[in-house]
C-alpha cells in the first residue's frame, strides 16, 4: 500500500513536471533553441542522450525509478555544472529536519501541560480562556504567525536575531547562536501545532478523567498529579498521535512558507527555487523526499499506537 | 410485562446514579456562531459592494506635501512626504509605501481572497463530495480506484502540490481557484465518502432500497441531504482554509498575478524590514482581516459541528 | 468491644446543582458501621446508595456537588474537608466494574505497586514480594506472571480479583465495596462475595457492600441499611431483615431482583414505575405511588423511622403488622392504591 502510495505520487510528479517544459533549456541555457548551428545541435543531442531526453515518457520513467531507488538523485539541471541532487539534499535537508524537529518538540513540550492543566479545570474560567487562545492560534496562518512573531521578537523587542545567517549557521556558529536563529521559525511552528494538539487532548483527556480507572486510582490515594499524567495522559494520547501524522503534511507546508520568510535556506526554499527555474529533476527528488517522509511518519505513528495502548498489539 | 430485570439493564440504569457530568451543554449554537456569521456577511457585503462605497480608490497615491521652508532662500516650497503615512483621520489605517490607502487595498484585496475561498471549496465540494458519495454507495472497485487517489491527494503536502500545478499554468483567478479546489477535494472527498457509508445503512435508505427506488434517486433524495448537514460544517473549515492556502502561496509570490489579495499586501509589506518595522499598519491590517474572517469561518464551522454532532470532521 | 466507632454518619446530605434544581441523591441519612463489621446498603439504581459512599469518601468530583450533615471517621469530620489522605490508605475503594475500573495501558503489576510504595514507603523489591502475596490471597494461580500483564489479559474474575488486591494492598480500615460482582459472570459472583467476606474478617476491615441485589447481602454482611430515593427505609441486623422485613419496598426489592439467593426460575416481580425524581421528589413517602399498601396518608406526610432494638424502618404499613395487612387488604379490594397504582390479586409471598 505504502509502496503503491508513493510510486502513484512519484509519477503524477513526473507527469506533471514533464509537461512543465524543455528541461534543455536549463542545462543548456539559450543554446538549447538553436538548431541550425552543427556545434550547438551536437551539444544538444548530447545532452539529450545522456539525461534520456530524446527517450518517451514512460521509459524516463521507468529509469529515474530505477536511479532513485539505488540513490541517484540525479543533477540539478538549473545550476551551472549540474552537480548531483544529493548534494543539495545533504545540505538542505539537516536543517530542515532541524527546524521541523524542533518545531515538533516544542509543540508537544506546550501542548501536553496545556492540555492536562485545562482538562483538569474543564469549564472553569481559566480552561475558557485557554480554548479560546488556542482558537486563535489554530485561526491564525502561519505566515501572519511569522510577519507577528518576527515583529514582536526581533524588531520590537530585540531578544531574537532578525535575520538567518544563511553562510553556513550550522558550521561556524555556536551551539547556542544556531539556537537562537531557529526559534523564533520553530515557535511560529509550533504555536499553532500545539493548539491543534492542546484541543484534542484536552477532549481525550476530558473523556478519560470520567474513566471508571482514573477513579480507582484517585481512590487508591495517587496525588492528583501522578492520576493526570500518570494514569490519563496515556490513555489519552491517539486523537495526538493521529493528528501528529495528518498534520504532517501542514507542518511541510508551514515550514515551507516559515523558511521562506525567515530565509532559512532549506528544502522548503530549494523547492520553491527549483520550481520557478523549471528544475525537474530537484522537484521530483524533494517531493518524493517529502512524501516519503510523509508517507514513513504514518506508518511510524501506527507503531505508535500499539506503544501508547497495548490492547492494539496482536 | 417483562418477568426479569437483566444485569444488561442494571448496567445502562446505573449510570443515572452516578455523579452527573458537568458539561452537559445544552444545544445551542450560541451568540459565538452568530457574532462570527455577522462578520462574515459583513466582508462579505463590504467585498461585494466597494465599488458602491464611499472608499477611496485602491489605486490612486495620496501624496502628502509639507511646507518646507528653504534653509537658504527661507523660501517657504510645498514638497512631498515620503510615504508611508501613519494611520489618521483621513487614512484610518494609514498608507502603503506608495501613499495608497490600505483600509480600502484591504476591502479589494478581500474580493480576491473571498471569491479564491469560495471557488475553490465549491469546487472541492461539486467534485470530491459526488466522488464520494458514488464511493461510498455503490463500494467495489469504483470505491477502491477512489479512495486510493484521495489517499494519494493526501500524501503530497498540500503546499507542494500547489506550488506544483500553479507553475504549470499562468496564474489567474481561474487556476489558483482551481489549484485550492484541487486541494479540497481528497478531504471534502473522505468525509463525504464516510458519512455515505453511515446512511447508507440507515433503516430509511433500507426502507427506499426495497421499495425499488433507483440508486441515483436514492443518492440524491435520500442520502444527499443528510450528507449536505456534516458537509456545510466541513464547508465553513474548508473555505477558512482555502483562503490561508491563497495567502500563502501569494505570501510565496506564487498567487493571482493580477489584482491584490490579502496574501499579496501582506508580501508587499513584509518584503523589507524597515517597512514592517516603521509602518506595521501596512502588514497588520490585511492580516486583521485574514486573521478574523478565517476565525470566523472556523468558530462558525465548529459550531456548526457540534451543533451537528459530526464526529469524522477533525481539524 | 466498647471500641468507639470507626465510621458515624449523622443527618448526610448530598445534593448536586441541576439546572431544574437541587438534585437531593442523598436526603438525611444516618449509620454507624463498627470496626470489623460489614454493612449492606441496598437498593434500586438511583437510590442514592453509590453517591452516598462515594459523597462521604469525597470522591465526587463534581463542581455542583454540595455536602452537608456530619460524618466521623475514626472520630475526625470529614465533611467537606480535603480526604485525599484519607484514600487507598485508610479506606479504599473497589468498584463495580472491574473491565474498566483498571488501567488499560499500565501493567497489572505497577497498579499494584503503587499503593504500595505511596502508602507504606516500599522499594521496588519489597513492592514485587507483597504484590505476589496480595495476588496469591485473593486466589490468583502463578501470581509473578501477572505482574507483566496488563488487564486485557486477565478475566473479569481474575480483574476483580486484582482490584480486591490493589484495594487491601495497604492495609485499610475501611472497604467501600460498590457493587463489586454486578458485572461478573454469575458463577464468579459467589466466589470473589465470599472472598470478600473471608478478607475483610481475616483482616479486621469496615466494609460496606453496596448492592442492587438484596441476596447479595444476605449472609454476607452484618447489617443491611435499604435505601431509596436518597432515603432510608429500612435498616436492620441481616437476620432480622430477612426474617422479618418491614418496608414494603424491601419486600418488593427481594420479590424483584434475580438473585444467587433465589432458586432458579423463581418468578419474579418487578416493582412498577421508576424510581422518584430527585429534584422534585414526590410528597410524603418517596415510595408511595409504586407501593402496594399506600393509603392517603402516605402521599401527604413522611413516615417517621420508627426505631425498635436493632431494626429501623420508615413506614406506616409495615409489611406484618395489622396495620399493613389491613392496607393491603383495602387496596385489593379497592383494585387500586391511594395513589393509584392498579394491583390484581393477592401478590404471592417472595420467599
Amino acid at each position: 500500500m505504502m509502496i503503491a502510495l508513493l510510486v502513484a505520487v512519484s509519477m503524477l510528479t513526473f507527469g506533471a513536471m514533464s509537461l512543465l517544459g524543455d528541461p534543455l533549456f536549463n542545462i543548456l541555457g539559450p543554446v538549447a533553441g538553436d538548431t541550425e548551428n552543427p556545434e550547438n545541435l551536437a551539444k544538444i543531442n548530447a545532452a539529450k542522450e545522456q539525461y534520456y531526453l530524446d527517450k518517451p515518457l514512460p521509459e524516463r520513467y521507468v529509469r529515474w525509478a530505477g536511479d532513485f531507488l539505488t540513490g541517484d538523485f540525479g543533477v540539478q539541471f538549473s545550476t551551472d555544472g549540474q552537480p548531483p541532487v544529493a548534494n543539495l539534499i545533504k545540505e538542505r535537508l539537516p536543517r530542515t529536519l532541524r527546524l521541523m524537529v524542533m518545531a515538533q518538540i516544542l509543540a508537544v513540550a506546550i501542548a501536553i501541560p496545556w492540555g492536562v492543566l485545562a482538562a483538569s479545570r474543564a469549564n472553569k474560567p481559566s480552561d475558557r480562556i485557554s480554548t479560546f487562545t488556542a482558537f486563535l492560534f489554530v485561526s491564525l496562518p502561519n505566515f501572519a504567525l511569522a510577519v507577528i512573531l518576527f515583529y514582536v521578537f526581533a524588531l520590537k523587542l530585540d531578544w531574537l536575531p532578525d535575520t538567518y545567517n544563511a553562510t553556513d549557521p550550522f558550521f561556524g556558529f555556536t551551539h547556542k547562536h544556531r539556537f537562537t536563529q531557529l526559534l523564533l521559525p520553530a515557535f511560529t511552528l509550533a504555536l499553532p501545532t500545539a493548539s491543534v494538539y492542546q484541543r484534542l487532548l484536552r477532549t481525550d483527556l476530558i473523556t478519560t478523567l470520567q474513566e471508571d480507572f482514573i477513579l480507582m486510582a484517585r481512590a487508591k490515594g495517587e496525588s492528583r498529579r501522578k492520576v493526570l499524567y500518570g494514569h490519563a495522559l496515556r490513555p489519552s494520547l491517539f486523537s495526538v498521535v493521529t493528528i501528529f501524522g495528518i498534520n504532517a503534511g501542514a507542518l511541510i507546508g508551514g515550514a515551507l512558507v516559515v523558511e521562506i520568510y525567515f530565509r532559512i535556506p532549506g528544502v522548503g526554499t530549494a523547492i520553491v527555487e527549483a520550481v520557478l527555474r523549471e528544475d525537474f529533476p530537484v522537484v521530483l527528488a524533494l517531493v518524493m523526499i517529502i512524501a516519503t517522509g510523509f508517507v514513513v511518519l504514518n506508518f511510524l505513528v501506527d507503531i505508535l499506537y500499539t506503544f501508547i495502548d497495548p490492547r492494539v498489539r496482536r | 410485562m417483562t418477568d426479569t430485570l437483566k444485569p444488561t439493564d442494571v448496567e445502562i440504569l446505573d449510570a443515572s446514579d452516578q455523579v452527573p457530568a458537568d458539561s452537559i451543554a445544552k444545544k445551542k449554537l450560541g451568540i459565538g456562531f452568530w457574532l462570527a456569521i455577522s462578520w462574515l456577511v459583513f466582508i462579505v457585503g463590504l467585498a461585494v459592494f466597494a465599488p458602491v462605497l464611499p472608499l477611496k480608490d485602491p489605486d490612486q497615491n495620496f501624496i502628502q506635501t509639507e511646507e518646507k521652508e528653504n534653509a537658504i532662500t527661507g523660501r517657504v516650497t510645498e514638497s512631498p512626504i515620503q510615504p508611508p503615512y501613519a494611520p489618521s483621520g483621513d487614512h484610518l489605517f494609514g498608507t502603503d509605501s506608495d501613499a495608497r490607502d490600505v483600509l480600502s487595498r484591504t476591502i479589494y484585496g478581500a474580493r480576491v481572497s473571498l471569491v479564491v475561498g469560495f471557488a475553490a471549496i465549491a469546487f472541492g465540494m461539486l467534485i470530491g463530495g459526488s466522488l464520494g458519495m458514488i464511493a461510498g454507495f455503490f463500494g467495489g472497485t469504483f470505491d477502491k480506484v477512489v479512495s486510493f487517489l484521495f489517499l494519494v491527494l493526501l500524501s503530497f503536502p498540500a503546499l507542494v502540490l500547489a506550488i506544483l500545478i500553479t507553475t504549470l499554468a499562468e496564474r489567474s483567478l481561474f487556476t489558483i481557484s482551481l489549484t485550492l479546489g484541487i486541494l479540497a477535494v481528497a478531504p471534502v472527498g473522505r468525509l463525504a465518502r464516510a458519512a455515505t457509508l453511515v446512511f447508507a445503512e440507515r433503516e430509511f435508505v433500507a426502507a427506499s432500497r426495497t421499495l425499488g427506488a433507483k440508486p441515483s434517486r436514492i443518492l440524491r433524495r435520500e442520502i444527499l441531504p443528510n450528507v449536505m448537514i456534516p458537509m456545510s460544517a466541513l464547508a465553513l473549515l474548508g473555505m477558512g482554509v482555502s483562503i490561508v492556502a491563497e495567502g500563502a502561496l501569494a505570501f510565496l509570490g506564487l498567487s493571482v498575478e493580477k489584482g491584490s489579495t490579502w496574501g499579496k499586501l501582506i508580501r508587499t509589506a513584509v518584503n523589507s524590514t524597515s517597512d514592517l518595522e516603521n509602518a506595521p499598519w501596512m502588514a497588520f491590517t490585511p492580516i486583521g482581516a485574514l486573521f478574523l474572517t478565517v476565525m470566523a469561518l472556523n468558530f462558525a464551522g465548529d459550531r456548526l459541528r457540534d451543533y451537528f454532532d459530526v464526529k469524522e470532521l477533525s481539524i | 468491644m466498647s471500641e468507639s466507632p470507626l465510621l458515624v454518619v449523622e443527618d448526610y446530605h448530598v445534593g448536586f446543582r441541576t439546572e431544574t434544581g437541587l438534585a437531593k441523591a442523598v436526603d438525611g441519612v444516618s449509620f454507624t458501621l463498627n470496626r470489623g463489621q460489614t454493612l449492606g446498603i441496598v437498593g434500586e439504581s438511583g437510590s442514592g446508595k453509590s453517591v452516598l459512599n462515594r459523597g462521604f469518601m469525597g470522591l465526587v468530583s463534581s463542581s455542583r456537588m454540595i455536602e452537608s450533615g456530619s460524618v466521623l471517621f475514626d472520630g475526625q469530620q470529614i465533611v467537606n474537608q480535603d480526604r485525599q489522605d484519607l484514600w487507598g490508605k485508610r479506606i479504599a475503594m473497589i468498584f463495580q466494574d472491574p473491565m474498566t475500573s483498571l488501567n488499560p495501558v499500565m501493567k497489572v503489576g505497577k497498579q499494584i505497586f503503587e499503593p504500595l510504595r505511596r502508602h507504606l514507603n516500599m522499594d521496588k523489591g519489597q513492592a514485587r514480594e507483597r504484590a505476589i502475596e496480595l495476588l496469591t490471597s485473593v486466589g490468583i494461580p502463578s501470581p509473578a506472571q501477572r505482574l507483566s500483564q496488563y488487564p486485557h489479559e486477565l478475566s473479569g474474575g481474575m480483574r476483580q480479583r486484582v482490584m480486591i488486591a490493589i484495594a487491601l494492598a495497604a492495609e485499610p480500615e475501611m472497604l467501600v465495596a460498590d457493587e463489586p460482582t454486578t458485572a461478573l459472570d454469575v458463577t464468579v459472583q459467589k466466589y470473589i462475595l465470599d472472598l470478600l467476606r473471608e478478607l475483610q474478617q481475616e483482616h479486621g476491615m469496615a466494609m460496606t457492600l453496596i448492592t442492587h441485589d438484596l441476596g447479595v447481602a444476605r449472609g454476607r454482611t452484618d447489617e443491611v441499611m435499604v435505601m431509596y430515593g436518597g432515603r432510608k427505609l429500612e435498616h436492620a441486623a441481616t437476620e432480622t431483615l430477612f426474617a422479618d422485613m418491614h418496608h414494603p419496598y424491601t419486600e418488593a426489592l427481594l420479590a424483584s431482583t434475580p438473585s444467587l439467593a433465589h432458586p432458579k426460575h423463581t418468578r419474579l416481580f418487578p416493582i412498577p414505575g421508576s424510581p422518584p425524581d430527585i429534584v422534585d421528589p414526590p410528597p410524603g413517602c418517596r415510595f408511595s405511588p409504586r407501593c402496594m399498601y399506600a393509603q392517603d396518608r402516605c402521599t401527604t406526610d413522611n413516615p417517621e423511622t420508627t426505631s425498635l432494638t436493632d431494626h429501623e424502618y420508615a413506614c406506616f404499613y409495615p409489611v406484618g403488622s395489622d396495620a399493613g395487612a389491613e392496607a393491603l387488604k383495602h387496596n385489593q379490594d379497592a383494585g387500586q392504591t391511594a395513589t393509584g397504582l392498579k394491583i390484581g390479586r393477592a401478590k404471592e409471598g417472595a420467599h
